[in-house]
Parts: C-alpha cells; structure tokens; sequence
C-alpha cells in the first residue's frame, strides 16, 4: 500500500511538471526564428485547400469590446446577430485590455490555443505573435480573398511595427485632442485656442489663466505625462516624420525628442500644472479640469464618454488642437487606429474555419458596423463613417470637427516603445521637470532599452 | 480493530496528498521556475524566456545598483516599525483600555474591528479623498483653523507618513481582537487578589496583563512583521509607481510594478526572489526577538 501511494504520488508529480514542461517547451518552439521563418509565408497547401464548411462553425473569438469598452454592448448585439443569421456558432472570450488580458493572450499564443479570430492591439503589443507567425497577413488572405477588407484605406490599417505588413483591420481608432473648459477660459477672459493659435500664443494665454487665479493644464506629470510627451516633440517634427523611433539621442528625431521634453520642463517651471502635478494622479487632475479649476486637458477620444459621465453640463465642454510650433501646424493631430481583428494561422489552416472567419470579420469590419463602433473616432473606412451628429453631445460634435479639420494625422510614437523601455523617461519625468534627471541621459537610456529589444 | 486505525498510517497520507500536490504544483514549481526566470530575459508576461540573461546573473547586478530597490528596503522596513509599534503598540494600549471598562466593551470591539472588513481598494480611494490636495478633508479642516495655504500631504516629504496612517489605522482592529481575548483568559481572581494587596491600577497592569500577555504580543509581533512585508494594495491604490519620484516603493509594489507595468519579468522574478530571502531572514530574527516563554 505504502509503495503504491508513494508511485501514485511520483506519478503526480512528474506527470504535472511535465505538463507545465511540455507548456513550456510549446513556447520555446514557436520563439522567433524557429517557427516564423516556416508559417509566416503563404501555405500553399492551405490555399489551394479552401472548401466551403458543410456545416455549422464554431469559432473562438476574443476581443477587448468588454467590461467598460463603450462598445461592449454594440459587440454582443452584433455576435449576436451573426450567429443567428449564418447558424454558426461563437465561443467569445472577450475581456477588458488589462494587462492580465494581454498576458493570456500572449500565453495562449505561446501554448497554441490561441482563439480563431482576434480583436488586438496591433502596435509592439501584437510582436510577439506577429514574429511568431501566429497571425496572417492582409495580403495572404487577399490571395484567396481578393476583396477581403476592399472597404478600407490599406495605408491606414495599422501596419504591425515589426515588419511593416498589415495583418489586421481595424475598426474604431482614436485621436488625441485638447479638451477645454469654457467657463474657466471665460472667468480668465481668454480666448479659446483654435485651429491657427501658435504655441507662443498658447503660453501667453496659460500665464492670463495662472493670473486669474486657475490652473491652466490639468496634468499628472507623476502618472501620465504621456500625452503632453507626445505634442511636445511633436511640435519639433511633422506628421510625415513623427512617428520614428530615434535612431540615437543625436540625430533628427533624437534631438526633436530632447526639445519637447524640454518644452515639457517649461510648462513645469512656468507653474502651468496642477501645483501638485508630481504627487497627484490622473484621476485627481481630471476631476480638477471638471471642476472648474483647470483650463485644458489633452486626452484622447475616449475621454468624450469620461467627460459626459463627469459632468453635468456637457456644453461647458470643447475640444480643440493642440497648438503647435515649428514645422507642426496646430491642426496636424495625433490619432490612428491601434486595434484590428486578426485571424490566427491555426484558424487559416483549418479549411473548416477559414471561410468562417473571413465572413465573421467581413461582416464586423462592414460600412455600417465600423460606423456604429467608431461614433467620433477616426475610421480606416474609405467612404468615412456616416454618423448620426443629432444623437451626439456638443463634445463629441466638436471631436468630428477636429478630425475633418485635421491636416495632418501621426500615430502616437509611444506605441512602438515598450513599457520596460518607457520607464527611463515616462517614470522618470518628476526627476526630469525638476532638473534632478538630465534630459539627455533619460532619452538615452530609453533609446539603449530600446536598441536591446526591451 | 479500534487501534488498528491509529496505527495504520495509509490513510493519512492519502488524505494528505491532494494538499500536498496542490501546493506542489501551484507553490512550489511556480516558485522554482520564478528563481529559474529571475536568471532569463522575460519581457512580456506570458511570454516564453527570450534566453538566459548574459551574464546569467545581470538582475541581481541592477538590484544591487538599481536605488528604488534600496529605497523599497528601507520603506518596508520603515513599514515593519510602524506595523510593530502603530498597529501592535495601539492595539495593546486600547486593548488594555477596553479591558478595564465594565460597559460597551462588545461595541468597542466592533468599531475598532470594523476597517478590516473593508476592502484595502476601498481604504485607498477613502484615504485618497481625505488626503487630497484640492479640497480634501483634512486640507479643508486646515482651511477652516487658519491654513491659508494647501498643504500636499502626498508630497515627497509627507508621503511616507500618509501611506503609514492607513495601513496602521487598518489593522489596529486586527491585533486589538487577538489581544483582548488574551486578556479574557487572564483569571479575575489575580486581579482580585492584587486589589486586596493594595495594587493601583497602573500596577495591575504592568505586573500582572502584560506579562501574561507577553506570548500573544509576540505572536501579533511575528503577524505584524510578516505582515508588514507583504503589504501592497492600499498603498499601491494611494501611490502608484512609487509617486511622487519614486519615493514610496515599497518591495511589493516595485515587483508588482516590473511585472505588470514595465513588463520587465524577469526583473521582477529578481525582486520575488530577494522578498523571500527577505522574509526568511526578517521571520527568523523576528522569532528570535520575540521568543515565547512558557508559564
């Protein structure tokens, strides 16, 4: 009995280490290089191989259209539909785009049960399965898909940061703006920044603001500088040049960043900030901008909701460009369209699932769809999306407007450095503003992560 | 047939061995393959090691190099002398206090146990808005005895006593209930029999509850301490990312924040790792000082 319970025991042991083994060496064997060189290019076998499904389909899908995401109802209505109009059927498997979300994505790619079709980041968060040759490309499906996605710009897809090739399409994207509070502008007798307000011009009226006993930016320089971080240097680029990660804190874009962060430490100095701009949150600051004690706010089109659930007179609420300097015009905007919908490799070589999941994301990615889950926020569709703008706040009308008149539009350059590689410079900005950090050296020691694949 | 069963031991280990699996499988691989980690090149969570580190050993380099670390260590120990002498040492003096009053002792104990129930996420956002810098209560009590001026009580040089109070003023409740009920097993008749030799009060107290309380306050010392060093949510809802300028790190709250924020996983695992040799070390020294003793 004794020997018996001891092998069982053993038995136990071996027999779940060796699972989380055989997990583990699952991920080792789909590492870069090993399996991307062999399942990146076209199967030709799975090409010639495409059969339409005899019967009814179940496809594992995830997305991040869940918990808050304004659009998680729009999303269980449309599944919704769709399994019942094709008699197929939808495992959903969505979860809000927390880390622990991004985590089990990048597991379940790294022990093959990865879902069918995906809804995902595709900036440095989509690496790991786009390296692995996990997620097909735009042009593979196009090969036995000539249509697939022909209702979008393919320039504005979001093309994945490793390679330059599209591999998902986009539904809702997302544009970066200066929010205004018109009563504060209005007690410091200011004008509101417009299309043509240069930089200088928005300094001055910062210092109108702090005279008259408000703050001008409602920041967290401790908790996100990131959206300041942004304009600042791209106010020493163009929409063409913005997007590049330096090379060295030497060269163009390298110097463009030190300036703006320079430009950053100005606005500190100058007492343009929350006094307590380095001790407090975001959410500390927000509620100073809804308040009345804050002028301005740069924030990003999900923040529409976040205002209009904040307030109760929504009409005291505008949302402008961030005034430029340089080569940048006010009216050139940050925005993009950061999340697309994949179909997985595994799916794609499953002559059963494939058509599948042509059809699901064909049918998600449709005129009318995109338009429903975009509401303000940009879209990749090449007719545009035709939104209702009677059923929207005075708010989200204005972000329509900053769109169409935007001259220029750059995806956020922080959407190709990593978290690690941030943290020199996004952390560090506290020590930066207050001069305890060099600029440079926080610049450097970001790129240096950066250049060692951090 | 009755004696068989104590004698035969099978059973016993079969019933111990689905425990014994479990942890293995979820305590002690996960904490192996986390040492293994700590010497790889990890940079997403749930993802597979890029390689070993070169050399295998560079996180424990930038542990010793990296100043939040060391900043993080004096914070926890910080932490732990305010967890000993805030949440034990109040504890015992209320303890103490309710034990001599005859009426609402039940309703005392209720209060000072109620901020237990409450989830530390909650404390967070409560502390949060009496800390505040606009407006916040105690600010607005200031402006209401004269302060002209606001007062930022999360500030580098405030921060570390505002994250305190509420972690202290959290457990208080905690370490009251364990020592009262030391107190209820103290018999009344050695109280009486001192009163009859003529002890005052004070007296009762110094030679008669606290020595016969002295194994339950080591016990709660050894609970605070360990305590201490796991501390986390409330402080990390109160001051993310080590706000302000990386003042408040604390050991958890740096490797929870390498391996969620910064994604830096192997980093982390580092961290991990140097917690439990932390906490090793601090529970050996803590059961030395607070050594029990028999009556």
């Amino acid at each position: 009995m004794k020997k018996m319970l001891a092998t069982l025991l053993s038995g136990a042991m071996v027999l779940s280490l060796a699972a989380c083994g055989n997990n583990g060496s699952g991920g080792a064997a789909s590492t870069p290089g090993s399996s991307s060189a062999g399942s990146s290019s076209p199967s030709t076998e799975s090409v010639e191989d495409v059969k339409t499904p005899t019967g009814p389909v179940t496809l594992n899908v995830t997305t991040t259209f869940a918990g808050e995401d304004t659009n998680a109802a729009n999303y269980q209505d449309a599944i919704a539909a769709w399994q019942k109009e094709t008699g197929n059927k939808l495992n959903d498997a969505s979860g809000s785009s927390t880390e622990t979300f991004k985590a089990r994505i990048i597991s379940d790619f790294e022990m093959g049960s990865e879902p069918d079709v995906l809804f995902y980041f595709n900036g440095v968060d989509s690496n790991p399965f786009v390296e692995a040759g996990k997620v097909v490309s735009i042009d593979e499906i196009r090969q036995t898909y000539p249509d697939y996605a022909s209702n979008m710009k393919d320039g504005m897809l979001g093309a994945s940061p490793l390679d330059g090739k599209n591999y998902s399409i986009p539904m809702n994207g997302y544009w970066e703006g200066m929010f205004v509070n018109k009563a504060v502008c209005e007690a410091a007798n200011v004008e509101i920044p417009g299309p043509d307000t240069t930089w200088d011009e928005f300094l001055e009226t910062c210092q109108k603001i702090k005279d008259a006993g408000y703050t001008p930016i409602a920041a967290s320089f401790a908790e996100i500088p990131h959206y300041w971080f942004e304009f600042c240097i791209y106010n020493y680029l163009t929409p063409a040049t913005h997007n590049i990660v330096p090379a060295s804190v030497a060269d163009k874009h390298g110097t463009a960043w030190v300036d703006g962060i320079e430009d950053m430490k100005l606005l500190y100095e100058y007492g343009f900030l929350p006094e307590n701009t380095l001790s407090a949150t975001d959410g500390e600051t927000f509620q100073l901008f809804i308040d009345g004690k804050a002028a301005f706010l740069i924030d990003g089109s999900w923040k529409v909701g976040g205002i209009e659930g904040a307030t109760d007179d929504i009409d005291n609420f505008t949302v402008t460009y961030v005034p430029g300097k340089n080569d940048r015009l006010t009216t050139d905007i940050i925005g993009g369209l950061s999340s697309g919908w994949y179909i997985t490799r595994k799916a794609w070589d499953d002559p059963e699932k494939r058509q599948a999941c042509v059809d699901f994301i064909s049918y998600m990615t449709s005129d009318e769809m995109v338009t429903q889950f975009a509401s303000v926020s940009a879209t990749a569709l090449k007719n545009g999306s035709q939104v209702d703008e009677s059923q929207l706040s005075s708010l989200a009308v204005a972000g329509l407007e900053l769109v169409k008149g935007a001259t220029g539009m750059s995806a956020a350059v922080q959407d190709q450095v990593t978290q690690e590689a941030r943290v020199p410079v996004f952390n560090g900005m506290p020590d930066i503003v207050t001069g305890k950090k060099d600029i440079t050296i926080a610049v450097e020691e970001l790129l240096d992560l950066v250049a060692a694949g951090k | 047939m009755s004696s068989n069963i104590y004698k035969n031991k099978k059973p016993v280990i079969f019933f111990l061995a689905p425990a014994f699996i479990f942890l293995a499988v979820f305590l002690y691989y996960p904490f192996l393959q986390n040492i293994l980690n700590s010497f790889k090149e990890i940079n997403n969570l749930g993802a597979s090691a890029k390689g070993w580190n070169a050399p295998w050993y560079t996180n424990y380099i930038q542990l010793c190099k990296d100043p939040n670390i060391w900043t993080a260590l004096l914070n926890t120990l910080i932490m732990i002398a305010a967890t000993i002498i805030g949440q034990v040492g109040i504890a015992i003096v209320l303890a103490l206090m309710v034990d001599n009053i005859k009426k609402g002792q039940k309703f005392f104990r209720t209060v000072y146990f109620f901020p237990i129930v409450i989830a530390a996420t909650a404390l967070g956002l409560l502390f949060n808005i009496v800390f505040l810098y606009d407006k916040g209560m105690l600010n607005q009590l200031r402006e209401l005895l004269g302060a002209t001026k606001l007062l930022d009580f999360k500030d580098s040089s405030h921060a570390m006593l505002t994250m305190i109070v509420p972690v202290t003023w959290q457990y208080v409740g905690f370490y009251f209930i364990i020592l009262i009920t030391g107190l209820n097993n103290i018999s009344e008749e050695l109280y009486e029999a001192a009163t009859i030799d003529g002890a005052s009060r004070w007296q009762r107290v110094r030679y008669i509850s606290l020595p016969l309380l002295h194994n339950v306050i080591c016990t709660c010392g050894v609970l605070a301490v360990t305590g201490a060093l796991k501390v986390f949510d409330l402080p990390w809802i109160m001051f993310p990312k080590g706000m302000p300028s990386n003042s408040t790190w604390l050991t958890g709250t740096y490797m929870y924040y390498h391996a969620f924020e910064s994604h830096n996983v192997d980093y982390s695992s580092a961290i991990s790792v140097l917690i439990v040799v932390l906490g090793v070390v601090t529970a050996k020294t803590v059961n030395a000082v607070f050594k029990e003793k028999d009556y």
